[in-house]
């Protein structure tokens, strides 16, 4: 096979391969420009997170992390350094031997006593890759006065709210949509209708009177008032039902001819069958959890050591709107895990939710 | 009163407004082989599934061993069940499968294992223990429902058409086996099908059912040649029975619409002239290649199956007969030969429900 | 101790202590069945109904927890909602706070001019005014996240290489938090930051591009021939013009015809032109895609057009934009970029999963209807309106009413990103009951709840509308 063969064909075997044509060309050059516009930004916050406080402050938009070379100079202390290039083209490291004038004076670091003057457009900075870890340790490990972001506890409790109500969501949506899908009883129909009605209350019309009932409830500012209300899902019930249906019911006829009490055959029988379906409902509720905003917001807000890392973000970032490197990098570490998810369960995650359709 | 095995008195159901059982009565003895046959939507596995507790009656009695069981769950009857689909659970590997309603009863761990390789022991499958029923072929996922029920080790099998999801030959293997299962177990079997043929060679009663009421119930043979209506006389044997459609006088004159007369000795009195069906086995009928005979017909089809030949005929007037012949004989389409018949082996139908009459003189087989 | 934490020991005791005897006394575990024992011991209640009311009494407790939870916090709020609407004051207590009839309602009322927010009291100002915000969005954003999502779906359905891939990427942003979201775009939207960079960058190459002896002539030749290679590949095709091809020099067109800009002459602005080359070309597209006869002949004229435009282009003038100013996105106010960020993120992080609904409505389309539409000589664009369109349609109307849904609630996006602004340019009717309800020193949760209520009138109004209006097209 020729190379431009190989090159230009499509999926599938080399018989059957089709040469590109200018439909192929365009839906590329879609679907190259889409990933563009989907990984710059991502990709840039990244590269920027690991830049220096002085890089991101001048927002230096090189791609590398560029640092100015700090030198221990004896008897100056430490100093940062530059590069002047004299007429000649000689370069010599320098640094700053007074204020920033036109006509700058400056010292060889070897040599700091001996002072000249130079122009300023001659000095450029002696830069040197170097990744800013500061960016990162010093929120979590409470550095540098960074007191204020205090990232394990966020992060445990978003992962508390989130493997809590994911369990709960999984456990009580599966039983009810067990009783939906395989049970005759007096009032199927209207408990169905209640469902489908659930799933067009939008969540955000409730706010105010949630507040007042999760307040009643006395788990107003606790984990638990993020848990609990959220955690029956009509989503959830729908697509379990659904799957649910189609496992045979000579399967849990079986096993009530094996002696099995209706709740073993629902957690030894029913339960394992619905894995596929109940590991999509467990990748939804994980990422509803994990990027639930609004209503932890309003449930949790008051109470920093309850912030999950969403809330927790937030403030941070409100708080120091000037200290970009900070913020660039706790946002990237609240993406991390999210993004370690996805690369290892891609495939099942989109293939999953395409296959089981609803949000 | 003797103790039946099973006892079904006066048996109702309905689904909503429709009524599938119609008020059945049945008593099986311990040890049996009782076959339920009959077309599909007659209501034979509903009856099973009564019988397992899986659906409740709308009226009647269910008694095992002469107690009534109608308020007992599926799971305390005692009974087990091989269902159509074999519902193997898909998650749990051969020997889970079989364990797990042991295990459900609270058995000792020791008791559960001799249980389960004894009966992967007699329906070797003892090197399967280990895989998920999806690895295996459609004979073995059959085994490996019976062996669920055995280990059991309940008073009565339920079978509901188990075989119909194997290919011919599986299905002739296993129908032996199962009957040897029986035979080595003596345990009673209860078996639905709509396969006459498994009926006839496993069952030691047939009960035929049509419509949610029994037609008739008794031993294969007698079921085979004393079929009390034309509706078990056509479903049981292959090929089908011939009906031939005529009229009857109270003298036992047959007037056929293909033109045969004939007289029979009636064992009843007829009122008036009465139209009826003549039902004819096709092995009963002589065949004269020399168009000797009761009738001529003109043979549509044959087929020769070496041991024996089937031929597809017609009368005159339409109606088509079919016989069967234990020998070989050179055939041609279109050919005309004569048949003759043995009015001692003659079925005749007449009357409400086409109930067969009683003749006098009438040979068995 | 608050009465739920209280509820709850009580029922956590009569659970494990109750269930674990009635267990016991029923059952033998052995040791290496505690898990077993674990999962009775939760599912105890069920058990019980079972052993009390039989089989029938199992559907019952299996939907217990469920329909509670439903019922405290869904159902229960939603008629709470209408409650809260008719009370005042700003306790907590239900039973502490004054009821005030319609007065929540009035206030939102109390209006000269519905047109005209200004003209209403505070409360009326700020619900009309994140009403009239959030309508505005949801017109604009919906159909654009569909016809986003359909085309990519549409393309990640092609046979291409690397469909996962594809796929995977697109549904990435979904899988990040509003917060991470906010601040990237943040970042990449700053004064000073790489959009602002990159446009600056590229306005300065070109303008020093155009500046160059030569360039015009270079650049009228080079589009010149660029225009005539499309549009050969557009009508060479035997039967019809083929329609990339087509639409490549649907492009190429547009980009000369902006530039051009033939409405300058009779005194219209320079951005006219672009509309009015925009209509041009989707008329054009639009003859090809359904196979016009004349579509041959519209090619031609667009392409003599074309040159004619070409030759009138001086462009060294055309492309000194001057200096490019850094826009600062998300604050300055009329410039209508806030709300273009807004549109632009929410599409860039919700397509993807509108894509994968969509995609999965595409791939249960038989292949073999395709087959059939091809040994009929079905042109591409005509079996994607007569197959590929009514087919999808329901799975595009279920997109349809969760996009919507999720377009009207609208808030974390915008609350991270503008906070409402500038002004309120940006403000939106969730964030009007946010605020409302939970950020001022007197929390008016009437008010707040009163504008819920009336939230909730106009979603259930959109949403019978369109699937209604979704219903009458499925059924021509």
């Amino acid at each position: 096979m020729g190379i431009a063969t190989f090159l230009t064909r499509t999926r599938g075997s080399a018989d059957k391969a089709e040469r590109i044509g200018a439909a192929d060309v365009m839906a590329y050059c879609y679907l190259a420009l889409g990933v563009f516009i989907i990984l710059v930004p991502v990709l840039w916050t990244f590269f920027s997170s690991v830049k220096p406080e002085r890089a991101v402050d001048s927002f230096d938009t090189r791609l590398l992390p560029y640092a100015q070379v700090e030198t221990d100079v004896p008897g100056e202390g430490d100093k940062t350094t530059w590069i002047y290039t004299d007429d000649n083209g000689n370069e010599t490291v320098v640094f700053k031997a007074g204020p920033t004038r036109k006509e700058t004076d400056v010292a060889p670091i070897d040599d700091p006593t001996n002072v000249f003057k130079v122009p300023r457009t001659q000095l450029a900075p002696n830069e040197e890759i170097r990744i800013a870890t500061e960016n990162y340790l010093d929120p979590i490990l409470k550095r540098n006065g960074q007191t204020n972001f205090t990232f394990f506890t966020y992060l445990f409790n978003s992962v508390f709210v989130t493997v809590m109500a994911t369990l709960i969501t999984l456990l009580i949506n599966a039983m009810a949509a067990f009783a939906l899908s395989k049970y005759r009883f007096r009032g199927r129909l209207t408990f169905t209708i209640l469902i489908v009605a659930t799933l067009l209350i939008p969540s955000s019309i409730i706010l105010v009177s949630l507040f007042f009932v999760v307040w009643s409830f006395g788990i107003f500012g606790s984990l638990w008032g993020v848990i609990i209300p959220a955690a029956a899902t009509p989503t959830g019930v729908f697509l379990l039902r659904q799957y649910m249906l189609t496992i045979p019911d000579e399967l849990l006829e079986a096993a009530r001819m094996d002696a099995a009490s209706e709740w073993r055959i629902f957690w030894r029988i029913v339960l394992p069958l619905s894995l596929p379906a109940l590991s999509v409902l467990a990748i939804l509720s994980v990422i509803w959890r994990w990027n639930d905003f609004l209503w932890p917001l309003i449930v949790l807000i008051s109470d920093p050591s309850a912030h999950t890392l969403q809330i927790g973000l937030t403030t941070f970032s409100g708080e120091f709107d000037s200290d970009f490197h900070y913020i660039l990098a706790m946002t990237v570490v609240s993406l991390i895990p999210i993004t370690l998810v996805f690369v290892w369960l891609q495939r099942f995650i989109t293939t999953g939710i395409a296959t089981s359709g609803l949000k | 009163m003797a103790t039946h095995a099973l006892e079904l008195k006066h048996i109702k159901k309905s689904w909503g407004a429709v009524q599938v059982i119609h008020g059945i009565d049945l008593a099986i003895e311990e040890g049996e082989f009782v076959v339920f046959v009959g077309p599909s939507g007659c209501g034979k596995s509903t009856l099973l599934r009564l019988i397992a507790g899986l659906d409740d009656p709308t009226s009647g009695d269910i008694l095992l061993q002469d107690k009534r069981v109608n308020n007992v769950p599926a799971s305390e009857r005692g009974l087990s069940m091989v269902f159509q689909s074999y519902a193997l659970y898909p998650h749990m590997s051969v020997r889970s499968n079989l364990s797990f309603g042991l295990e459900n009863l609270r058995m000792a761990k020791e008791e559960i294992d001799r249980r389960v390789n004894d009966a992967a022991k007699l329906l070797q499958i003892e090197m399967l223990l280990d895989r998920r029923p999806g690895q295996l072929s459609g004979g073995q996922r059959q085994r490996v429902a019976i062996g669920r029920a055995i280990v059991r080790e309940p008073q009565i099998f339920l079978f509901d058409e188990p075989l119909s999801n194997l290919d011919a030959e599986l299905r002739l293997q296993m129908r032996v086996e199962i009957a040897n299962l029986h035979a080595e177990l003596g345990n009673t079997m209860i078996y639905v099908t709509h396969d006459q043929v498994e009926a006839m060679t496993m069952a030691n009663r047939i009960v035929v059912l049509r419509g949610g009421r029994i037609e008739q119930v008794g031993k294969p043979l007698d079921l085979y040649n004393r079929p009390v209506n034309k509706f078990v006389a056509g479903f049981l044997g292959a090929p089908q029975m011939n009906f031939l459609a005529g009229k009857i006088a109270p003298d036992g004159k047959l007037t056929m619409d293909c033109g045969l007369q004939m007289p029979v000795q009636l064992g009843e009195t007829l009122v008036e002239t009465m139209p009826c069906t003549l039902g004819l086995r096709p092995e009963t009928i002589g065949v004269s290649l020399e168009g000797a005979g009761d009738m001529v017909v003109k043979v549509q089809n044959f087929e020769q199956l070496g041991a024996v030949t089937y031929i597809y005929t017609a009368f005159p007037n339409g109606e088509t007969l079919t016989v069967q012949l234990a020998q070989q004989i050179p055939l041609k389409r279109g050919q005309e030969i004569g048949v003759t018949f043995d009015p001692e082996r003659f079925h005749i139908f007449a009357g409400e429900g086409e109930r067969a009459l009683e003749l006098k003189g009438r040979a068995l087989a | 101790m608050s009465i739920a934490a209280l509820a709850s020991l009580i029922i956590g005791i009569l659970w494990i202590g109750g269930g674990t005897w009635w267990l016991l006394a029923r059952r033998q575990y052995r040791l290496a069945q505690i898990p077993n024992f674990a999962m009775d011991l939760i599912g105890f209640p069920v058990e019980l109904a079972q052993s009390l009311f039989g089989r029938r009494g199992v559907p019952y407790a299996l939907l217990l927890p469920n329909m509670l939870i439903f019922g405290f916090f869904t159902f229960l709020p939603m008629i709470l909602n209408f409650y809260v609407s008719f009370t005042g004051g700003s306790s907590i207590a239900l039973f502490d706070r004054p009821w005030v009839g319609g007065a929540n309602y009035g206030a939102i009322f109390e209006c000269e001019s519905y047109f005209d927010p200004r003209t209403c009291s505070n409360e009326g100002f700020s619900f009309w005014k994140g009403m009239g915000n959030t309508l505005i969005f949801v017109a604009v954003q919906v159909p654009i996240l569909c016809v986003a999502a359909l085309a990519t779906a549409l393309v990640v359905n092609k046979n291409i290489v690397g469909r996962g891939f594809w796929r995977a990427m697109f549904f990435y942003p979904v899988m990040l938090s509003p917060v991470v979201i906010a601040n990237i775009w943040n970042w990449v939207l700053h004064r000073k930051g790489i959009l602002n960079e990159t446009l600056g960058n590229a306005s300065d190459g070109i303008t020093a591009l155009a500046g160059m002896t030569g360039f015009d002539i270079a650049a009228t030749v080079t589009f010149g021939i660029l225009l005539m290679l499309a549009s050969e590949r557009a009508i060479r095709a035997n039967a019809d013009p083929s329609l990339p091809w087509t639409a490549v020099f649907a492009a190429l067109f547009l980009a000369v015809f902006s530039w051009a800009s033939p409405l300058r002459m009779v005194g219209f602005e320079a951005l006219s032109s672009f509309w009015l080359g925009l209509v041009l070309v989707a008329g054009l597209l639009w003859f090809v895609a359904t196979g016009h006869p004349r579509a041959r002949w519209a090619i031609i004229g667009f392409g003599i057009l074309s040159i004619v435009l070409l030759l009138s282009i001086q462009f060294d003038s055309v492309f000194d934009f001057g200096r490019f100013r850094p826009i600062n996105w998300l604050v300055t106010p009329n410039t209508n970029w806030p709300f273009f960020w807004l549109v632009f993120v929410f599409c860039w992080s919700h397509m993807g999963f509108y894509m994968l609904i969509l995609l999965a409505g595409l791939q249960a389309i038989p292949r073999d209807l395709y087959e059939a539409a091809k040994m009929d000589a079905t042109k591409p664009a005509r079996a994607f309106y007569r197959i590929t369109l009514p087919l999808v349609m329901p799975t595009l109307t279920v997109v349809l009413v969760l996009s919507l849904i999720r377009s009207f609630q609208i808030f974390d996006e915008v609350w991270l990103l503008t906070g409402g602004g500038p002004g309120r340019e940006t403000f939106m009717i969730v964030q009007h009951i946010y605020e409302t309800a939970f950020t001022g020193d007197n929390p008016a949760y009437g008010e707040a709840a009163a504008g819920s209520v009336l939230m909730a009138v106009v979603i259930a109004i959109f949403t019978f509308f369109q699937l209604f209006i979704t219903r009458r097209q499925s059924e021509l």
